[in-house]
Order: C-alpha cells, then sequence, then structure tokens
C-alpha cells in the first residue's frame, strides 16, 4: 500500500525527463560524429545550436532533484535513485559538450581532403554510441547486469584511442595544413573517448541505484 | 431547521426551571426549619441536659454524644474503607475475586440503614453484650459508614492519573512510595469530599442509633466513657416528636432540627475550608 | 569489542494469548543512541517497556528470554526492579509532572531513594536542570507549580527529574511527539549532548527524528525485529525489503 503515491509519481517524471534529455544526448552524438564522416557543415551547426536545449534540459532535472530532496526527504532507494539521478545528469550534460566539440571539428576541417581515410573513429564512434545507449537502457530497465557489461567495452574504446593516437604520430609530418587536421581528428577521437567514460559513469551510477553497492567500472 | 431551535428553547426552560425549583424548595426547607426553630437557641438549650418530665430540657449531651458516635465510627471504619478502596484501586487483579468484592461493596452500600441497626443491635448488642452505648452505636456506624467509604477511596484514588502511578515507579519507587508521596496527596481532595459527605449523613443518621445506642444519656456530662448509653441528636429528634411527655416536645424538636442542620453545615464548611488550601499547597499553587 | 551495555536474547512476549513479541535479539552500546521505528503496533513501545519492566504492571503478561543489562539478567528471579529503575529511567509521551512544584517534582527521585539534607538536594536540583537546560528558564521560579510550564519546558522537566536519580539508561517513548517543532528541536538536540554520559533508546514515529538524531536505528515490525543497523547505513541501503518499504513509505 502506497502511502506517498504522489512523491513516487514525481519519481517517475524525473526519470522520464532524465531519459528524454539521454535521448537528445544520444542524437547530438550521433547527429556530430556522422557530420564528421561527411564532412556536413549544416548538420554540425544544427548539433551546436542544439546544445543550448539540453542544458537547459539539465537545469531542470537539478531543479527538480533539488526539490524532491528539501521537500520530500527521500530515503533509501529513493534517495539513491534521486542521488544519481543529479549525478547522471551532469554525465549526459559533458556527453552533450563533447559532442559540440566534435561538431565543431567539423567545422574546422570543412572543405578539406581527408589525409587519411577515417575507420577507426567511425569504429570508436559506434562502440561509444552504442555504450551510451546501453547505459540510459540500463537505467530504463534497471538492469545490473547491462551496466557491469560496460566495463570491457570501455577497454575496447581505450585500445582503439590508443591505436588512433600512434598513427596520427605516424602520419605528422613537416606539413601545417596535415598536422592542423590531425590534430581536429584526435581531439574528436579523444571527444569519442571521454564519452565512453562518461556512458560508464552512468553504468556506476545505475549499479549504485539498484544495489546499494559501489563498483568500479573504470579499471 | 426551525423545530430544533424551539426544542433547544424548551429544554433551556424546563432545566432553568428544575434548577429554580431546587434552590426555591431548598430555600423554603430551611426557612420553615429556622423561623421554628431558632428562637428555641439559647445557651441552656444547646449545652444542658435534657427534662424527662419538666419543660425546659437541652440538647447539650445529645449534641456531644452525635459527635462523639461520629468520632468514634470514623475511627474504625476509616482505616479499614480507605485501605480496602486502595487495595481495591491498586493493587487488585482483574479477576472474579475481586469482582465479587466489588459487588460485595455496591450491595451492602444499598442496604437500608435500619436493617443495619437491627443487625448492629443483634450483634453488638445483645450477643456482644454491650448493651445500649456509644460504642455499639459506633461499631454500627462504621459498618454502614465502610461500604461508602471504600467506594469513595477507590474512586478517588482512579480519579487520580495513571501517569503520576507510573512516573513514580518510573523513578524507582516501590509501590507504597507511589501511593503515598504521588497518588494519596491528588486524590485527598476528594477522598476529603467523600469522608465529608458520609460523616455529615452520618451525623443525621438515626434509625441505625435507636437500637444500638438508646434512648438516653447518661448523667454526667461530658461523659467519654464508651459504654455509656448515647443518645444523639438525631434520635432524640425522632424520641421528642414521638414518645416524649414533656409539654414543650414540638419546641424542643423544632429546636433539635434547627441545630442539626446547622451542625450539618457547619461540619461540612469547616472541612472544606481548610481541604481547599490543602490542596493548594500540596499542588504547589499555580 | 567491548561488552554491549544491553544485551537482548530470545526475548518473547505474551499478553495473555496475545504473541507481541517474537524472538527479539539486539545488542545497545554503550553511550550511543538507538532509534526504534516501525508502523503503530509494531511492538517497539512494547519492547522498550520491557527494558525497565514496565511491562510488570500489566496483567497476564509472560516473558521470557533474557536482557542483559551491564551483564545481569534483569528478569533473573532475584532481580530487584526498584533497583532496576533507578538505573534504567524513562520518559513518556506525554509529559507528566506531578502537581507540584518544579522543586519537588526533581527532588521526588532522589527523597524516594533516601536523601534527604537541602544542601544535597539542591545541588542535584541545580545539576540536574543543567543536563536537561532548563536551569535558566525556571531558576528563579523553582517553588512555583511544574503545571505552569510550556509543554517543551515539562518534558524537559520530566528528563531532568530522571537525571536527577543518576541512570545509567534512559529510555524515550516518543517524547516529543506531544511537542511543538521548537520544543522537539531543543529536546533532539538535549538528546544529542546527553549521549555522551547515558545510553539512550528512543521510541519515534518520526523517521526524519531517528535519521536525525540516532546511531543505530531498529525497525520492528508486527513484533518482530526486522532490521537493525548504523542509521546511515539504515537510510541509504538497508538490506530487507520489507525495510525499504517501510522507509520509502511504500506500505504505510
Amino acid at each position: 500500500m502506497d502511502t506517498r503515491p504522489g512523491f513516487h509519481q514525481s519519481l517517475k517524471e524525473l526519470e522520464r525527463d532524465l531519459l528524454q534529455m539521454g535521448t537528445g544526448v544520444e542524437q547530438a552524438i550521433r547527429g556530430a560524429v556522422e557530420s564528421l564522416a561527411s564532412t556536413d557543415e549544416k548538420q554540425a551547426r544544427q548539433i551546436i545550436a542544439a546544445d543550448d536545449h539540453i542544458d537547459s534540459m539539465m537545469l531542470q532535472i537539478e531543479e527538480r532533484c533539488l526539490r524532491l530532496l528539501a521537500l520530500q526527504q527521500p530515503m533509501a532507494s529513493d534517495l539513491r535513485l534521486i542521488g544519481m539521478a543529479l549525478k547522471i545528469t551532469t554525465d549526459l550534460e559533458r556527453i552533450a559538450d563533447h559532442a559540440v566539440d566534435i561538431a565543431k571539428a567539423t567545422l574546422r576541417i570543412a572543405g578539406e581532403q581527408l589525409v587519411k581515410p577515417l575507420v577507426d573513429i567511425p569504429r570508436m564512434a559506434d562502440i561509444s554510441m552504442r555504450m551510451l545507449q546501453d547505459s540510459l537502457q540500463a537505467y530504463a530497465r534497471r538492469d545490473v547486469q547491462l551496466a557491469a557489461g560496460l566495463a570491457s567495452r570501455e577497454d575496447e574504446v581505450d585500445k582503439l584511442y590508443s591505436t588512433i593516437l600512434r598513427d596520427v604520430i605516424a602520419l605528422m609530418g613537416a606539413e601545417a595544413g596535415v598536422n592542423r587536421q590531425l590534430t581536429h581528428l584526435l581531439m574528436a577521437a579523444h571527444d569519442l573517448e571521454r564519452v565512453a567514460d562518461h556512458a560508464t559513469n552512468i553504468g556506476e551510477g545505475v549499479i549504485y541505484m539498484v544495489t546499494g553497492k559501489r563498483k568500479d567500472l573504470n579499471v | 431547521m426551525r423545530m430544533s431551535r424551539l426544542t433547544d428553547r424548551l429544554a433551556t426552560c424546563f432545566f432553568w426551571l428544575a434548577g429554580c425549583l431546587i434552590v426555591l424548595l431548598l430555600g423554603w426547607f430551611l426557612f420553615k426549619i429556622m423561623v421554628e426553630g431558632l428562637p428555641q437557641f439559647s445557651w441552656h438549650f444547646l449545652f444542658g441536659k435534657p427534662e424527662e418530665i419538666l419543660a425546659g430540657g437541652g440538647v447539650g449531651p445529645q449534641l456531644f454524644n452525635s459527635f462523639y458516635i461520629l468520632f468514634l465510627s470514623l475511627l474504625f471504619s476509616l482505616p479499614i474503607g480507605v485501605g480496602a478502596g486502595i487495595y481495591l484501586a491498586v493493587y487488585a487483579k482483574t479477576n472474579r475475586f475481586t469482582g465479587l468484592i466489588r459487588i460485595s461493596v455496591e450491595a451492602l452500600s444499598s442496604v437500608p440503614s435500619i436493617v443495619f441497626g437491627l443487625f448492629g443491635a443483634l450483634l453488638f448488642v445483645n450477643w456482644m453484650h454491650m448493651k445500649f452505648s456509644i460504642l455499639g452505636g459506633s461499631a454500627t456506624l462504621a459498618l454502614l459508614n465502610l461500604p461508602v467509604l471504600v467506594r469513595v477511596t477507590e474512586l478517588a484514588m482512579r480519579a487520580v492519573p495513571v501517569s503520576y502511578w507510573e512516573a513514580s515507579l518510573a523513578l524507582g519507587s516501590t509501590r507504597w512510595q507511589a501511593i503515598r508521596r504521588a497518588m494519596l496527596p491528588s486524590a485527598l481532595p476528594g477522598l476529603i469530599t467523600g469522608v465529608t459527605l458520609t460523616a455529615g449523613r452520618a451525623l443525621g443518621e438515626s434509625a441505625i442509633l435507636i437500637y444500638t445506642s438508646g434512648l438516653s444519656v447518661s448523667r454526667h456530662f461530658p461523659d467519654f466513657n464508651p459504654l455509656a448509653m448515647g443518645e444523639t441528636l438525631s434520635v432524640h429528634l425522632w424520641y421528642v416528636q414521638a414518645a416524649a411527655v414533656v409539654p414543650d416536645a414540638r419546641q424542643i424538636a423544632q429546636g433539635s432540627a434547627a441545630l442539626l442542620v446547622i451542625v450539618v453545615l457547619i461540619f461540612n464548611l469547616a472541612i472544606a475550608l481548610p481541604c481547599r488550601m490543602l490542596q493548594k499547597r500540596l499542588t504547589g499553587g499555580k | 569489542m567491548a561488552q554491549p551495555k544491553i544485551k537482548v536474547e530470545q526475548l518473547n512476549l505474551h499478553y495473555g494469548e496475545n504473541h507481541a513479541l517474537h524472538d527479539i535479539r539486539l545488542d545497545v552500546g554503550e553511550n550511543t543512541v538507538t532509534a526504534l521505528i516501525g508502523p503503530s503496533g509494531c511492538g517497539k513501545s512494547t519492547f522498550l517497556r520491557t527494558l525497565n519492566r514496565m511491562n510488570d504492571l500489566i496483567e497476564n503478561v509472560k516473558i521470557s528470554g533474557s536482557i542483559r543489562i551491564d551483564g545481569q539478567n534483569i528478569y533473573a528471579p532475584d532481580a530487584d526492579v526498584v533497583s532496576l529503575r533507578k538505573r534504567v529511567g524513562m520518559v513518556f509521551q506525554r509529559p507528566n509532572p506531578f502537581p507540584m512544584s518544579i522543586y519537588d517534582n526533581i527532588a521526588y527521585g532522589p527523597r524516594i531513594h533516601g536523601i534527604r539534607k537541602k544542601a544535597v538536594l539542591n545541588e542535584i536540583i541545580e545539576r540536574s536542570l543543567q543536563q536537561a537546560a532548563l536551569w535558566d528558564e525556571v531558576k528563579d521560579r523553582l517553588h512555583k507549580s511544574a503545571l505552569g510550564l510550556s509543554g517543551g519546558q515539562q518534558q524537559r522537566l520530566c528528563i531532568a527529574r530522571l537525571l536527577a536519580v543518576e541512570p545509567d539508561v534512559l529510555l524515550m517513548d516518543e517524547p516529543t511527539s506531544a511537542l511543538d517543532p521548537i520544543s522537539t528541536l531543543k529536546v533532539e538536540e538535549l538528546t544529542r549532548q546527553l549521549k555522551e554520559k547515558y545510553t539512550i533508546i528512543i521510541v519515534t514515529h518520526n523517521m526524519q527524528q531517528a535519521a536525525r538524531i540516532s546511531d543505530v536505528t531498529a525497525f520492528f515490525l508486527n513484533g518482530y525485529l526486522v532490521e537493525s543497523d548504523r542509521t546511515d547505513k539504515m537510510f541509504t541501503t538497508p538490506k530487507d525489503q520489507r525495510t525499504e518499504d517501510y522507509i520509502t513509505g511504500r506500505f504505510g
């Protein structure tokens, strides 16, 4: 017999808002990566413009969390849910910022001939985006297994980043134009690595929220 | 809606009338008695000895006996009555035995006093050979008062909030300490009121004393011998009205009646005022 | 680990046919505040009263199991109840000062234990009122009736009264439920201070209060002790689902 249906309804709305923000962030990353791969300037500009909306969603979620803490004195699992919501919303906002950075990289190398066709970057993007998707799924379905599985994929992403770093260093030469392009691409790859990292953080948050135990997935 | 307002007014009127009626009745009753009785008061009447044949007798010894018998009967009945009342209120468990005790007490308190008188006559006067005496009268009067005192004490104790009892015990007191220090001071006003009412009624008892303390008084006055005959004021009142041959019987009766009423009134007041002061002191004066 | 101040083992209590407490097992450490929470009728007050044997006052009560305070079983056949209640004092839900002066209220306990000298009593009374954070408010009206104090002051008076007999353990049965919010906070602050010298067990309906002032919280349900743990753990990650449901209000 639920004695606090109003409060628990508010919690459901909080989750819904968080997932909505997650969807927006997923779209931002996908759009950014697509725009990089096809050097689509228009798409890149759209991504950058949409970031404001994501920031305001984050603020709304934060407000809602603080209000619930002040007014409802949540305990136990409810408390963990709200605490983790604050943390996850921050991770999502950072992911969105990285999407913006990738889109900016697209704008900076627009119109240039690619020094080398992009192979690893799309692969990294693929894994990172799937990790983000799964972390949000794990949140929605309270799936601890799914969240824990993010650890190994993060390793993969790290390995890919190392490969890209090696390749870029190998390709760097005397030409300034080439170096500039390579640097932007490297930074985009770094952004993708950070996205994977944040997705893992979300996974850790999910695990704590559900079980109350802390598990470090970032080793 | 209008109906209920009407019935409300009717009810209010009725209650007012009833109240007024009582006051009027009481007033008329007191008036009649005082008007006829007060003129009889004289030093000789109040403190002089009665006459058997001649007019001009007094009720001194009877007045004395009334108080003496009352005092003795309270001496017998208070410890037992109050003790039993405390037992029932504090120590007794709720079982059939205590239920039985309570029913017995209730039954005893509704026995007509003349029956007690007869019982007292049989037990004290005849069987114990006390003959008509102050002692016999006091003992029987004590029996009459006993059930009422038990009830009064139990009620007074139960009226004390149980939180005082709990608080005292929680501080590590024994049960007797809790009763003496926490409960009795609060129960005292109720207890004293009950005892006073009982005593007031006892002052006016006649039927019970006719058979036990007799219809005459000892020759000395005052006589503290408890085995002496002890006609009281109320018995004398009856005797004078019913069987006396003195010519001023009616006047003596009226005077006695007025005296009795005044005595009971003074008695109640004399207890109530110190009681009020005691209560103030015990509760620390708010 | 040090011996717990109070050790409850296999405690069962029956009111006639009604089995009110089932196999309660609990350790209470010295100088801690333990809060007992649970829905109405779950047995927490009943359990509290077993600790100073106030349940003995109720008819048809049967108790089995043991409660050891400082190693001694208080339900042993030769146990002295009167001295137990001196060591383990109780504050009730409604403040219940005696209808006497403030002075007499506090002197009540010492007097029944034989202390009569005025100088000693004066000292005890001042000390107790200081400890209960009430001295400044009443020092000029010690001989006025205790009933003239406000509800919150009366409750602190009852605490002072209990401190005057120098107990080890303080049992509090919903001590603030009849008080206004400010008085409640004052009593809570007092509890926090008293914990340094006394071991305190408090029954409360208010979970936030338990969260604010206790070190350990025990959750009772239908006469069972479901879970007891450090308060911070209990309110962030309770182990038992029933505790979780109660704490989050998913069942009343």
